[in-house]
This record gives C-alpha cells, structure tokens and sequence, in this order.
C-alpha cells in the first residue's frame, strides 16, 4: 500500500551520475546558506539596532551604513538558492512536489513575502535618512517577513523528507491548505538555524565594519566588538539548541551521529570543533573565525544531505543515467568563466580609484 | 476557486512583461549611455542614472522573483511536466543560472558603479548586463519553445534535439524585438517625467523609436514563429478554436493601437506627450503581452509538451497501458484506487481530480459545473467519449469504462436534473456499454 502511494520519479533518465548531481546540490547549497544566514542575521541584528537608533547615535551610523549592504546580500540569496533547488528536484522531485502541493498556499506566498521583504530592504537601504525613527517599522516588518519564509522552507523540507506522512495528510487536509508540519523537530530545525543566521550576520557586521575605519575608525571598532558578540552568543547558544535539535531526530539517525556511525558522528565533531575554533578567533583573527565557521556550514549541509539520505532511504528509486557530458562541459566553463567575470567586476568596483567626472 | 492554470498565467504575464524590459532596458542603459558620451550630453547621462535605478527596483526584484515564482506555481500546477522540464534540461537551466548570477552581479555593479567606475568600463558592465541577460532569454526561450515544437527529441531523445527545436530561433526573434519595444516603452514611462523639456523632447523621441523599431519587427518575426508550428497550433489560432482566434486577434489589434499611439504621440509630437500617455502605452504593451502569452499557451492545447505529454500530465505513451488498467489504479492521491460501484460518484470525483482538475475547477475558473450545465447523462457520456474529436484543445478520456461512468455520475450530480428526469444516484449507471465504441454511441 505504501509504495503504491509515494509518487514515483519522472521515468527520463538522470543527465549525469547521482554523486555528482549531489555535489553541485550540497556545493551550491552552501553558497545560498552563506548568504541566506546573513539575510535573516544581518536583518534581526538592523532591526535591533534601528529600535536601540531612536536614542543612541552609534546605532544609527550602524544601520545607515549596514543597510547598504543588504540589497546585494538578498539578491545573492535567491539566486544561489536557484541552483540546489533545482538539483533537489532532479533528483528528489517527486517527494519536494508532493509536500509542496500539500502546503501550496503556504509555499505559494513565499514569492509574494520574498517580494514585499525584497523591496522592504530597498526602502530601508534607499531610504534611510528620510524614513527617520520609522526605519525600525519598516526593518521589523521585513525580519518578520523573511523570518516566516525560512519557516516555509524549513516545514518544506521536513515534509518532503517523511513521504509516509503524505498520504494520510491528504485524507485529513484539504490539499493546498496544510500549514505545514508544527512538531519539535520543525521548531529544533528553525532554531538552529535562526542562531545560525544571528551568529552570522554578526560576524558580517563585524568583517563589513573593517571598511569603514578609514573614516570612522571608532564607529567601525564599536562595530566590529558588537558583530563579534552577536556571533559568540549565536554560536555559543547552539550547545544547547544543537543537542535538541539532535534529540528531535528520529532514534536511528540520532544513534548514528552520537557513535553509531563512524562518518556520521566524525564529521559531526568535526564541524563542532570548528564552530569553537571560529568561536575563539573572532575577536583576534577574524579571517580564521571566517575560515572555520564556514567549514563548520560545509559540514552541517553534508550532514543534512546525509540526514535526508537516510530518511528517504527506504522510498528512493534510483534512476538509470545517461550523461550529457558535452552540456555539463559547457556549464562548467561558464560558470569558471562566470565567476571571473563577477570577480572583475567587482575588483573593479572596489578597487581605489578616483571618481568619475559627470560628463566625458 | 482560482485555476492552477490561472495563478500560472498571472504571474507569468507580469513576469514576460517584466523580463523582457529586464533584456531590452539591458540593451536601451548602455546604448543610451554611449550616446551621451558620444554627444557629450551631460543631462541624458543624468537621466540614464535614473531610469537605471528604476530599471533595477523593477527587474531585479519583481522581475527576479516574479520568474522563480513561474517556477514555483508550475511546480505545484504541473509537476510531472516540470520534473520532465527538468530532466532534459537541467544542464541548460544550470547555464541559465550562471548567466542568471552574471546578470544580478552586473546590475549591482553598473548601478552602484555609476561614481565609482570610468566611463569605459561602466560601459563595459553594462554589455555584460545586456549579454547575460539575452543569454538567460536565450537559454528560457528553448525550454519554452520546446513544450511547444520538441521536434525530433520525440524520436531520439537528446538534450541539442530538444533545445534546438523547431520554433526556438523564431520564438527567439521575437522575443528579443518585444524586449527592444519593452525597453522604449518604460522609457517612455521615465522620460515623461523629465522636468527638462528640451531633455523630456529628446528622450520621448528616442524611446519612440525604441518602441517602433521593435513592434515592426514583431510581425515579420511572428509570420516565421507560426510557421514553424504545428499545423494544429496554427489551425487553433487561425479560426479553428473562436475564442484563441479572438485573442490572436486581440494582440494584432493592441500590437496596431501601440504602434499608431506611438507615431503620432511620442514620436511626432514629443512635446505634448506625458505620464498619462506613456501608462496608456505602457497598458496597451501589457494587454498585448496578456493576450499573446495566452494564445501561446493554448495552441499548445491538448498538450503541456506537445504530442509527448497531455495537459492533464497524461503521458501520450502511457495511454493504452492507462485504458486498459484504469487511472485510478495508478494514480496516488485518491480515495479509491478502483471504481467503487456503490460511491460511483465519489469514485468519479477522484476521476475528475487526476484527470480534469489540471484545467478545470468545480466552482471557479474554468468551472466543470458551468461546462455541464444542461446536460444529460448520455450527453455527458457521449462527449467523455468523443472529448477529443469534440473538442480538439482537450486531451481524450483515458480510463476504463467503470471510471468513465463513474466520472458521468459525479458530474451529472453537479447541477440540479429537470424534474421530468430521474435524479441520478450513485450506483446508477450512466450511459451504457455500447457507447465505448464510438461508431455506436448514442448522439
């Protein structure tokens, strides 16, 4: 009965071996974390510091100049977060279709959030001076916006990983209309992660702050101190988050992370090891901190993958492949040739030089 | 209520009239910037800065979220064709991304490289924009083109078959012409706002251009794309299907309106044109927009991938296999995985949802309620039999006869019957066996 009702894969052969596939899945997932970490961090940290801006200074040149960064840092979040999710559905498609369909309103929404929080960072960002003391409304509602997208997601992808739920769902809800699983593992899963995007957003303010002490050397030293304290507490807190979103996995899996499996529970040290060593060297070697936690970010979306592997173990059909390597050799010298373009441009634009006059 | 047919349709619409403005504004921002530095034109540098910040609230939110948002609503409409999207072309979306990620950077770089940049190389940002962005166009459009004309892909399935298919370099054509007369019709929006009147003449004038040059090339390009489909897609655009012919029309005649506007407003009288003119314009360019990507979209019809894959997701080679098994029995989210003859009409709800609920609702668009109204029960016997010779835009009743009855019995339940008629209950049948062939069916 049950395999008869978890929806089978599209019977068109895979374009490339599964191994590789999943790479490019965790590889560019990493990336789209990165940034979406420091979305939701940068966010919550300038809506803080635009409420405690009514009536310290400091905060204000914080936000004022922070919010410049955040347009680019949104836009970077959705299109990274274009590639892994194409990989998922190439080769998990039908178990991301169903849960989504389940929850479609609810997933539906996520553009029209991703919209009115896209052009809320526009606002603050563009309209900084001019909005005043409201800054902080604007910025809140925008956090609150994103916040409920990144739950979205995290219930998506929860779902999708329990296929034996999405039968009896279909009898108990209107499809469409489920609002998403609500259960501990959903709630340990978000938390984890919105320490994660606090700890980062910190450590980005803190890197961020580097560029403004040439002009503000106090602002950016005050800057860099509080970056730092927003990424240890975040961090710190995940010793208690960590272990419960580990105890929210089902038995089997939470066995294999605490001895049960060798690679499991290895890479799992590993990644802790390295969120203390970024712990301990943000305040003096902020390129180690950056090193390190972006190693630990690394290894948590291969335990993640690892995790989702094992819970669709018992329902996944491989596909026969049938490379089409001509195609995949062309993605992958223009993506080279991609990155070295964004990488000249961007020398350019932050390269020293003197500015341009209006007129040739 | 709404469709899934419907949700899609809305957000592509605005997202085509948006995109393609992200490609020709693309074209129109470094052109236009050359041309200020050519005539050392200080004052249409300034307003270049500006139509670039609009340019990017437009294109890089709503135009970026917007075509994820296609890819979510077909995703949840139709995923067994956006699965198959994706399995023949995810190396081609993967390029796209890549051309994607070049476009976003280079947006941000030409917009906050206006004061930190040399002119030469903001110039240079620029032709990246402009050339990421087309290739991204390019990359969509034979994916697009593909459900349409996937040509010899059906015989021997290859990526290069499937992306350069029949229709893919017409369709290319012309989407880059309705960018070029996109770009000069936002232009206009912009320009019409100038408080400078020599500069607000100048720019209307040029916009204009931008406008003409690119809905003249439309039709010529058009005569190609049509010819370069299906004879069925022609016939159902050129009278054969009323309503997609009105609309074809429709789009002749907002496309006519947009060109005759723009001659004897912007363009031979740029002094007395302004903001209410250009959203006039701006208005007519998005109705033909609505209007063409519809008719698009239905010449398409039976199909979603033409003679591969039915509107209802219906593999065309899993047809004989579904008749003789019943769909039901291998489709997932239903109540009854057979025909249950004492909740015929249940059975027959679970029918109508694999089969019809990709186009059809109950209540709301494209309501089944409205289509069946009048009906009676060897009617609605007669055309699930001959659906397709019927009515050619719908794909033919696959299943067996229990589930064809069945799906009878739960629409003639819909609407209240005449009073001199028997009130159908489950368990009754509907129609009877002779009508399976369909030399003997009863009119």
């Amino acid at each position: 009965m049950t395999s008869n009702v978890i929806p089978g894969p599209v019977p068109i052969p895979l374009p490339a071996p599964l191994w590789l596939i999943e790479l490019l899945q965790v590889f560019t997932f990493v990336l789209h974390l990165v940034f979406m970490n420091l979305l939701v961090g940068g966010t919550v940290l300038l809506t803080v510091c635009s409420y405690l801006g009514r009536s310290e200074a400091r905060y204000r040149d914080l936000t004022r100049r922070a919010s410049r960064v955040l347009p680019p840092i949104m836009a970077f979040t959705i299109t990274l977060g274009v590639a892994p999710l194409l990989f998922l559905q190439l080769v998990y498609g039908q178990y991301f279709y169903t849960s989504s369909i389940l929850m479609a309103w609810l997933w539906l929404a996520v553009i029209l959030l991703v919209m009115l929080a896209y052009y809320g960072i526009y606002w603050f960002s563009m309209q900084h001076e001019e909005l005043g003391p409201r800054r902080f409304w604007v910025m809140l509602v925008t956090t609150i916006l994103i916040l409920h997208v990144m739950k979205t997601f995290t219930q998506n992808m929860v779902l999708l990983e329990r296929p034996q739920d999405f039968y009896p769902r279909f009898f108990t809800t209107t499809v469409g209309n489920f609002l998403g699983p609500h259960d501990m593992l959903v709630f340990a899963r978000l938390s984890h992660f919105f320490l994660a995007a606090l700890a980062l957003g910190g450590l980005g303010l803190a890197i961020l702050s580097r560029s403004w002490r040439a002009d503000s050397p106090d602002l950016a030293d005050w800057a860099r101190r509080y970056g730092t304290r927003w990424f240890q507490i975040g961090t710190g807190l995940q010793f208690i988050v960590g272990p419960w979103f580990l105890f929210s996995q089902n038995p089997n899996m939470r066995r294999a992370f605490l001895g049960g499996d060798r690679l499991d529970t290895s890479l799992l040290a590993i990644a802790i090891i390295l969120a203390i060593l970024a712990m301990a060297a943000a305040r003096k070697s902020p390129a180690v901190s950056v090193f390190a936690i972006v190693g630990t970010i690394s290894l948590m979306a291969v335990i993640r993958h690892l995790l989702r592997l094992a819970y669709l173990d018992p329902h996944f059909e491989a596909l026969p492949v049938q490379g089409q390597w001509v195609v995949f050799a062309i993605f992958v010298v223009l993506l080279l040739a991609g990155l070295a373009t964004i990488g000249w441009m961007l020398y350019r634009l932050f390269r020293p030089a003197p500015a341009r006059t209006a007129s040739v | 209520m709404l469709g899934g047919g419907i949700v899609i349709a809305i957000i592509a619409i605005l997202h085509v009239f948006v995109s393609h403005f992200a490609v020709g504004g693309g074209l129109f921002l470094p052109l236009t910037e050359r041309k200020a530095y050519r005539e050392n034109n200080p004052a249409l540098l300034e307003y270049v800065k500006s139509h670039s910040k609009f340019f990017i609230l437009l294109t890089l939110v709503f135009g970026a979220v917007s075509g994820v948002g296609i890819w979510w609503s077909i995703g949840l409409v139709n995923p067994e064709a956006t699965a198959t999207l994706i399995h023949v072309f995810v190396w081609g979306w993967a390029i796209e991304w890549v051309f994607f990620l070049v476009e976003i950077a280079s947006a941000f770089v030409y917009y906050y490289g206006w004061d930190r940049l040399d002119p030469k190389t903001h110039l240079t940002v620029g032709w990246i924009y402009f050339g990421s962005a087309w290739l991204s166009l390019f990359i969509i459009n034979g994916i697009l083109a593909f459900m349409l004309t996937p040509g010899s892909w059906l015989e021997t399935p290859s990526f290069w078959r499937a992306f350069f298919n029949p229709s893919m370099l017409p369709s290319c054509v012309v989407r880059t012409a309705v960018a070029v007369a996109l770009a000069g019709v936002y232009a206009l929006v912009t320009a019409s706002t100038l408080r400078d009147v020599g500069l607000r003449v100048e720019v209307t004038q040029y916009a204009a251009k931008w406008v003409l040059v690119g809905t003249l090339v439309i039709p010529l390009a058009g005569i190609w794309y049509i010819a370069s489909l299906p004879p069925m897609a022609r016939e159902i655009s050129m009278g054969a299907a009323p309503a997609v012919t009105i609309f074809a029309g429709l789009s002749l005649f907002f496309s006519g309106l947009i060109v005759t506007f723009t001659y004897f407003g912007p363009y031979q009288n740029p002094r007395y044109f302004n903001l209410t003119s250009a959203f006039v314009i701006a208005v007519l360019a998005l109705s033909s927009t609505a209007v063409t990507e519809w008719v698009r979209e239905a010449v398409r019809k039976p199909y979603i991938i033409y003679n591969y894959m039915y509107a209802n997701t219906l593999r065309l080679e899993d047809v004989p296999r579904i008749r003789q098994q019943g769909v039901l029995a291998s489709a997932k989210f239903v109540h009854f995985h057979k025909v249950d003859p004492q909740k015929l009409a249940e059975s027959g709800e679970d029918v109508f949802r694999v089969q019809c609920a990709s186009c059809h609702t109950v209540d709301g668009y494209n309501s089944i309620r409205f289509a069946v109204k009048g009906w009676s029960g060897e009617m609605i016997d007669y055309q699930l039999v001959h659906l397709n010779e019927l009515k050619g835009f719908m794909p033919p009743f696959v299943g067996t006869d229990d589930e064809r009855r069945a799906l009878a019995a739960w629409l003639i339940n819909l609407n209240p019957q005449p009073v001199t008629r028997e009130p159908v209950t489950p368990g009754v049948q509907v129609g009877s066996a002779e009508t399976t062939t369909p030399g003997a069916a009863k009119p």
